[in-house]
């Protein structure tokens, strides 16, 4: 590759971690003020909450500064009342709001009287295995779907492939998973949380079988949803693939049915995959907080029910800037894997 | 003569930006689409504007028609210089100068009938408010443009019409205008060979009629034919030659020109000629070659064509070409 | 003037408008017309919801605790709640929420969506650029939590949720119609509307817009289903208005006051049921919809082909073709083509037959239409899954390629006859190199090549059609018109097949790089013993490079002779009048003449003559009797015309003829 090229190339990439960062300072802005211009500065509010302990109610006002004003030249800014602009910038609640956020403290739990950061770490890890699950599962079945559809159009196979897609993405995911609950506890199923407690003692083996027989049933509610849309995207993506000219083509040139749809038609297809998947992710989010809702899962999903059901805002506001945050950076990944897989993107 | 002067094309440049000076990179570059030309067109001349794609012919019209800003140099309309005019301004020139293009399919909106596309212009321009008056200047113009009875067409929408009543409908929007100039940019191009006639004997029927002057843009020389009174040949934003249709046809001067002549295909068998055949596609505009810019493809290159950029010069009262052989 | 007038071009029949068009279209589209019905149900149900709900929702009067939970009975057909309640009036409360909030979110949401569109697309530079960066920004921030959170810290109330929604909801739609206007804008008819002199209001208004409003439809069936789930999905996390039913809340409150332990199944099916009805509604019409405002065969190139039939018995055999001393390759016999579409039968091709001998250059020529490239695709049989041979043999090398199965026909495909396609940047896949396009075909059918030969054969193959071998792992896009042409040229003849049909393979090039492909496909046919059958409707172009034409009109053969019998001799009318419109730069002086109107439609065909209509020289028997191939100077030239007949120069006679195979 000529160097020309190749700086090209580079500048591209630093263009969208430029841009990528860019969307993660405005989210943590947001974040910011989202919970202080909307009625009642549930932060400061939070602080008389009866459960929150003293010590901690004195550690929190003090780390977070909530006795400063919030910015230059405003005291609070709901009920808004102007301040004093020529403060020093760095005695604002935003600064060490700022400051707090590059050290990773993202405030006390008035619920669990714990650092959200800690309670957070945990989850993430718990939501990335179930998203990650299902994502690879709904991904898979809805290609080979998609793929089947596509290649038998006009015939029964294309047809209940399609109507099993539009149900599919028609169902909202929380009153699936609800009736998978219901029909799984009657199957035996456990009926929420990611294991069984008191297991801890048990072998290994036993634990990772344990927590597989939780997963299958959220997973499945994913798996369901989400493969609705894959197959959908697949097939009209296919669609249009096997009629363009060079599909023609490689028929002329002799080549098998299963040739032309390895070698021509799927990877030329997948492109618009990846970049739904990338799209997607803000909606993966919304999947999981309601499947984590519904079966009591662990993650980050279940943290925005727990917290919005103990009005436990610092937690609140964790979840939604590392769920925005996480969001962003995948979607970078998938946008740089997606020039990775287009010769034609990659050259521009 | 001035006053027979339709239009007057003074030292026209039209650059595009093509890479702007940013964090990386300081050089700008631009193309250069249409790069010092001079022309004059008289009242009721037609002329023909002939080259490849790449070569600023469609840029020089659009430049013409002010849907472009021209870089430098000037256009003078009916002896008024409307290079930098004002919208308003340009909105009274465009009732004096219409366009034609290529693709029929594309140039009509889908969405409406045929009676609003030719009523469009009238509107717009806020021309004959009465409705009757309007309707009968619709009906005329479709007429004059061949679509006969103009009832038969007025409620239809562009996809229940063929290619060519397509091509007739656009000009029909032209002509509601009554205009002087008629930019006919590849107005046959995407038309089957066997109705091009009919469409090429329509303007020239209008400019005979009418006295409107036509420039007429392609990249085939044939297809014009006895319409066109004179030639200018295009290459890389420049004029090459420029001539009466018998001078270039007859007696070409500049070896791009007899290239282009050369390889346009004639339909006898009996007359397989020898074809000069250029190695080479056209170079970007962006970086162009030294001295004369066809040096590079020119079979008939001279050392001296690397260095020295060859002026449009008369070879006869009639007939100019930029070649340094011809100025020798 | 002899200015050619459209005398016979059709008459308009009544006109219909797009509308009318539309609504036509979108009756007979199943998935469209069951989602539209889903929907007017439910918002019956939702508006009389006062009148037809059995009970009051809000009314908790003559509840006692022996009602709780109580499955579907006579008196509460869907069971009833937690709190005693009737699930079906509930239910059909909820349809007024969940509709009222899908509506007015979504529009919210369609009109930021389409102002920043248009306004984006239309006006570009730097507006676009702020704008679209905006969107971007706030398209990757996830919107359900985002949704909770302002929801959350604000009074939950049915109008907060729907400001809520709308308001984050629109950056699908702003994408998408800017990605629509920018399309439009780039259309010609608004270039038009400049040259007019018409100003950005009224292109907005008068071609944008009605441009960009179908697929705004589209979208906002779609916004507004999001809208309706995520609604759905706050009131389940408990975010509801609390002063109204909606099915998210009947479904928080089954869910958190115990219908699952009771076994209450009702409770938690009746308005999930609602939410997937109104949802699944709105897919199916959004579905159907986009299916007719933007039709898409729903057909490719890998659906399986129709089986050759014998239909046509008794038809005049095949006039014998153009004597050469070489052998002849490629014998196609009264070859039929039928398009078959829902029970209707369009004939495509009739009755075409021609011999093609080693080292022939063969012209197919006729207006756009007249079944040139079907006949082609019928010998490689490519033929759409609509299409099929309805008659005739293709014999080559004893074979007939009509009669093999598929398989078979792989074989042939390529090592023996190949094709140069028409517009090479589609017949080239975008995504891998050219080199690896070619090798695939070598490897196809000579398997036993070791890889390093196949290498070099490419590199070879690209060398001789003036490719430098080095542009082998470029794609096809980092070619240009030209060299894709000449790499689609070098594709076609890596495997050394004998035939090759070049299906208008310089429509779309400049006349200079048309010059040179041409040139280089004379060339490499001279120096390979090609066999050619060159597709195009220049008739220029075929009188410098072919040995013998064929004319095709309306799907059958007009005349069919040597090239200089063609263009000094024709007999049919339709080669004469092609003749007289084509230009001529020799004589520039020549007055051209259009023919009038167009090619016959394959769904109405003319009984007769299929050139009677624009024939200048028609009369009677031509609308009624489609006339035979006659025989013209034994056996040299084929003409179908009644005129043939009646001409002083005696046809002769018609040697039926078969071919001998070697």
């Amino acid at each position: 590759m000529s160097p020309e090229k190749s700086l090209k190339r580079y500048r591209t990439l630093l263009k969208k971690i430029g841009w990528s960062a860019f969307t993660i300072l405005f989210v943590v802005i947001l974040n910011f003020f989202l919970f202080r211009v909307l009625p009642g500065d549930p932060v400061k509010a939070g602080t008389h909450d009866p459960r929150f302990k003293k010590e901690n109610q004195e550690a929190m006002r003090v780390r977070f500064g909530l006795d400063k004003p919030v910015i230059n030249c405003f005291e609070t800014l709901n009920p808004v009342q102007t301040g004093d602009c020529w403060i020093n910038p760095f005695e604002t609640q935003f600064f060490l709001y700022l400051r707090n956020l590059a050290r990773g403290e993202l405030g006390i739990s008035y619920h669990t009287n714990g650092p959200v950061s800690e309670i957070l770490v945990e989850r993430l890890w718990n939501t990335l295995l179930l998203i990650g699950a299902g994502q690879i599962l709904s991904i898979f079945f809805g290609i080979v779907f998609g793929l089947f559809a596509a290649w038998k159009a006009r015939t029964v196979i294309d047809y209940s492939a399609l109507i099993t897609g539009l149900v599919a993405w028609s169902l909202p995911t929380f009153w699936l998973g609800i009736i998978l609950l219901f029909w799984g506890s009657a199957k035996g199923f456990p009926i929420g949380g990611r294991i069984t407690p008191g297991i801890s003692s048990f072998p290994l083996s036993y634990q990772i079988a344990d927590i597989a027989r939780h997963m299958i049933l959220p997973t499945l509610t994913y798996t369901i949803v989400y493969m609705g849309e894959y197959l959908l995207i697949m097939r009209s993506s296919l669609m249009d693939v096997l009629s363009e000219d060079y599909i023609l083509t490689a028929k002329a040139k002799g080549l098998s049915t299963f040739q032309i749809l390895k070698d021509h038609a799927l990877k030329n297809a997948m492109l618009p995959i990846v970049t739904i998947v990338a799209i997607n992710l803000g909606f993966t989010v919304a999947g999981a907080i309601q499947i984590e809702s519904v079966f009591s899962w662990p993650g980050l999903g279940g943290a925005v029910y727990e917290a919005l059901e103990r009005r436990d805002y610092p937690l609140l506001q964790g979840v939604f800037l590392l769920i925005a945050v996480s969001v962003v950076i995948a979607n970078l990944i998938a946008d740089l894997m997606y020039s990775y897989l287009d010769p034609r993107v990659q050259m521009e | 003569m001035a006053d027979d002067i339709i239009l007057e094309v003074r030292n026209l440049k039209k650059y595009f930006q093509a890479g702007r000076p940013g964090w990386f990179s300081r050089r700008e570059e631009f193309v250069h689409a249409v790069d010092d030309i001079d022309l004059q067109l008289h009242r009721g001349e037609v002329i023909a504007l002939v080259g490849e794609s790449g070569c600023g012919k469609s840029t020089l019209s659009l430049t013409l028609m002010g849907l472009e800003e021209a870089t430098e140099g000037s256009i003078l309309f009916e002896g008024v210089d409307i290079t930098h005019a004002t919208n308003q301004q340009r909105k009274k020139i465009r009732q004096r100068i219409q366009m034609i293009f290529q693709d029929p399919y594309e140039s009509l909106n889908p969405t409406q009938t045929i009676e609003e596309i030719v009523t469009e212009p009238l509107v717009v321009h806020g021309l004959t408010p009465k409705p009757e008056e309007r309707r009968e200047r619709v009906r005329q113009a479709l007429e004059d443009s061949g679509l006969k009875p103009a009832e038969d067409y007025l409620q239809r929408f562009p996809h229940q019409l063929s290619g060519g009543q397509r091509q007739r409908v656009v000009i029909a929007g032209a002509l509601v205008l009554e205009p002087h100039l008629l930019l006919a940019d590849e107005p046959v191009s995407m038309l089957d060979v066997s109705i091009r006639a009919e469409i090429i004997n329509l303007l020239a029927d209008l400019r005979r009629a009418r006295g409107i002057s036509v420039i007429f843009i392609t990249h085939d020389l044939s297809t014009v034919g006895t319409f066109a009174d004179r030639v200018a040949v295009m290459y890389l934003g420049r004029i090459v030659e420029l001539g009466t249709m018998e001078d270039v046809l007859k007696n070409p001067q500049h070896p791009y020109t007899r290239a282009l002549l050369s390889v346009i295909p004639v339909p006898n068998p009996r007359l397989r000629r020898k074809r000069i055949i250029l190695e080479g596609e056209t170079p970007n505009p962006i970086d162009l070659p030294s001295g004369c810019r066809f040096h590079p493809r020119c079979p008939l290159a001279m050392d001296i064509c690397r260095h020295k950029d060859p002026q449009l010069l008369p070879v006869s009262d009639s007939h100019a070409a930029a070649c340094l052989l011809v100025a020798q | 003037m002899t200015m050619a007038l459209p005398t016979a071009e059709l008459k308009p029949s009544i006109p219909s408008s797009p509308f009318t068009d539309f609504w036509k279209l979108f009756r007979k589209n199943r998935m469209g017309v069951i989602g539209l019905v889903m929907l007017v149900l439910i918002i019956f149900v939702a508006i009389f919801a006062p009148l037809i709900a059995p009970y009051d929702p809000d009314s908790s009067a003559g509840i006692t605790s022996r009602d709780l939970y109580n499955p579907p009975s006579a008196e509460h057909w869907f069971g009833t709640d937690d709190a005693g309640k009737d699930v079906l009036s509930s239910f059909m409360y909820g349809a007024r929420v969940s509709l009222i909030v899908g509506f007015f979110a979504a529009f919210i949401s369609i009109v930021i969506g389409g102002v920043i569109g248009i306004v984006a697309g239309f006006y570009g530079g730097r507006v676009e650029n702020l704008l679209m960066r905006f969107t971007d920004t706030m398209l990757v921030i996830p919107d359900l939590p985002l949704i909770v959170v302002i929801v959350a810290l604000t009074r939950p109330s049915l109008l907060n949720i729907i400001f809520v929604i709308g308001l984050l909801g629109w950056t699908t739609t702003a994408r998408i119609v800017r990605s629509q206007t920018l399309a439009v804008k780039s259309r010609k008819f608004v270039l038009r509307a400049r040259a007019i002199g018409a100003g950005n209001g009224h292109i907005i208004f008068n071609h944008i817009l009605p441009l960009v409003m179908p697929l705004l439809v589209v979208n906002a069936i779609l916004v507004i289903s999001l809208a309706i789930l995520n609604e759905s999905t706050l009131s389940f996390l408990g975010l509801g208005d609390p002063t109204v039913t909606s099915w998210g809340q009947m479904l928080n409150f089954a869910f958190g006051r115990g219908a699952m332990s009771a076994g209450a199944w009702w409770a938690l099916v009746a308005p999930g049921f609602g939410i997937v009805w109104v949802v699944l509604g709105l897919t199916l019409l959004g579905h159907g919809l986009e299916q007719v405002l933007n039709p898409r065969l729903e057909a490719h190139h890998l659906m399986p082909g129709r089986p050759t039939v014998q239909g046509e018995a008794n038809l005049q055999p095949a006039p014998q073709g153009i004597k050469r001393e070489s052998p002849v390759l490629l014998d196609v016999q009264n070859l039929s083509v039928n398009y078959v579409n829902e029970g209707r039968i369009m004939k495509a091709v009739h009755n075409v037959s021609f011999q093609l001998h080693e080292g022939e250059l063969l012209g197919l020529v006729g207006e756009s239409g007249c079944g040139k490239t079907t006949l082609m695709m019928a010998l490689m049989r490519l033929l759409p899954a609509v299409g099929e041979i309805a008659n005739g043999h293709i014999y080559f090398h004893g074979q007939d390629l009509a009669a093999l199965t598929e398989a078979e026909m792989a074989d042939v495909r390529w090592s023996g006859i190949s094709v140069i396609f028409q517009g090479a940047m589609n017949a080239l896949n975008p995504v891998r190199t050219v080199g690896d396009q070619i090798a695939e075909a070598i490897r196809k059918h000579l398997p036993e090549m070791p890889p390093g030969v196949v290498d070099s054969r490419v590199m070879e193959l690209l060398e001789l059609v003036g490719i430098s071998a080095e542009h082998k792992d470029h794609y096809p896009h980092q070619y240009s018109g030209g060299m894709r042409q000449r790499a689609m040229i070098a594709m076609a003849l890596s495997c050394n097949p004998q035939v090759v049909i070049a299906d208008e393979p310089t429509t779309a090039l400049d006349v200079m790089i048309q010059a040179q492909i041409l040139e280089l496909l004379d060339e490499l046919r001279k120096r390979l013993g090609l066999s050619v059958i060159f597709v195009t409707h220049d008739l220029g172009v075929v009188a410098e490079m072919c040995d013998s034409v064929l004319v095709m009109y309306g799907g059958v053969t007009a005349e069919y002779a040597d090239v200089d019998t063609i263009y000094n001799a024709p007999r049919h009318p339709y080669t004469q009048e092609l003749l007289k419109a084509f230009p001529d730069l020799t004589r520039p002086d020549k007055r051209l003449v259009s023919i009038p109107g167009y090619p016959p439609k394959l769904d109405a065909l003319p009984t007769g003559c299929r050139f009677a209509p624009r024939c200048p020289l028609a009369f009677e028997r031509c609308t009624v009797e489609m006339p035979e191939l006659h025989s013209l100077n034994g056996g040299i030239h084929v003409a179908s015309c009644h005129l043939v007949e009646i001409s002083p120069r005696p046809p002769s006679s018609l040697m039926p003829r078969r071919v001998e195979q070697d």
